[in-house]
């Protein structure tokens, strides 16, 4: 087993959040580790979420142009980690949702998110600590109320990584 | 990614709802025995496609939404509403291995209860369902 070779279907994949109320994030090594990232891929800390966002790396570019120069330049920086808008059906009572409501009050808690996709047989796990930023609740008539927050990944602070 | 087989979907659809109503018989497309039998199901595969992506490899292919129509036949009311119930618990949201060691890998089964109705002609109730399957490729 390594990788999933397939095309993946959207709905492959899940967001997991690491439990308790003052979490110890994982190292930058330790995110980049099936074992440690696995053991925190469990049910239990699955966030029940519409839809998974997409997840990686932003583009980051520095542009120059220099006049008299023929041609402008565009180099590549080290892009940072892309921040999340998640929408989740609300719960009040979800555990997962009430921790991360608490992040979103606190502001400071690093925490492990975990997004894994799998093709039934090899999984592939993205992992990174981030900070809830945004947490609202939509609760427009008409379809079901809504919890919408943003996390925010911390620079350098995440790994990819596989079943073995 | 290949092309899917559609005889493996067929073969898979037939195991995982056998098992899912059995004793209740499970039949492709039609039973003829339908004046004798209370309870039946058939059911019909459609829309098997995978969308072709750019590029002259005829490989370059991504994931298939096939969708196949469950109709319950009974000659009971209440039974047609129940083993719709209980096909929608087992199938609606699933996600895993789909019919057997032999079948496949699905990420999601959508069970749409679309509607019921009666036939005069052989004085059976029915009930149609459709389900979308999204098979990784």
């Amino acid at each position: 087993m390594a990788l999933p070779n397939k095309i993946l279907p959207g709905f492959s994949a899940s967001l997991y959040a690491q439990p308790t109320a003052t979490p110890t994030p994982l190292t930058n090594a330790a995110l980049a580790t099936v074992a440690t990232v696995a053991a925190l891929a469990i049910p239990s800390n699955l966030v029940n979420v519409e839809a998974v966002p997409a997840f990686g790396q932003d583009d980051a570019v520095a542009s120059f142009s220099i006049a008299g120069s023929r041609q402008s330049d565009k180099i590549p920086t080290q892009s940072a980690p892309t921040s999340l808008t998640i929408t989740a059906p609300w719960n009040p009572s979800d555990a997962q949702l009430l921790i991360l409501r608490g992040d979103a009050y606190n502001g400071t808690i690093d925490r492990t998110f975990i997004i894994s996709a799998t093709d039934g047989t090899n999984t592939i796990y993205y992992a990174f600590n981030g900070r809830v930023s945004q947490f609202q609740i939509d609760a427009q008539p008409g379809a079901e109320a809504k919890a919408i927050f943003t996390v925010h990944p911390r620079g350098n602070q995440f790994g990819w990584s596989n079943t073995v | 990614m290949s092309q899917n087989n559609p005889a493996t979907y067929a073969q898979a659809i037939q195991y995982q709802l056998a098992s899912i109503v059995t004793p209740i018989p499970v039949y492709a497309n039609f039973n003829r025995n339908f004046a004798t039998e209370t309870k039946f199901i058939t059911w019909n595969l459609r829309n098997v496609h995978q969308p072709v992506f750019t590029g002259i490899n005829q490989d370059n292919k991504g994931i298939d939404r096939p969708i196949f129509q469950i109709s319950i036949f009974t000659t009971l009311f209440e039974d047609a509403m129940n083993v719709s119930n209980l096909i929608l618990q087992s199938l609606h949201g699933y996600s895993g291995q789909f019919g057997g060691a032999s079948g496949f890998y699905i990420a999601k089964a959508d069970v749409d209860w679309l509607y019921n109705t009666y036939d005069n002609e052989i004085g059976l109730q029915q009930v149609i369902l459709d389900c979308t399957l999204d098979i990784p490729t």
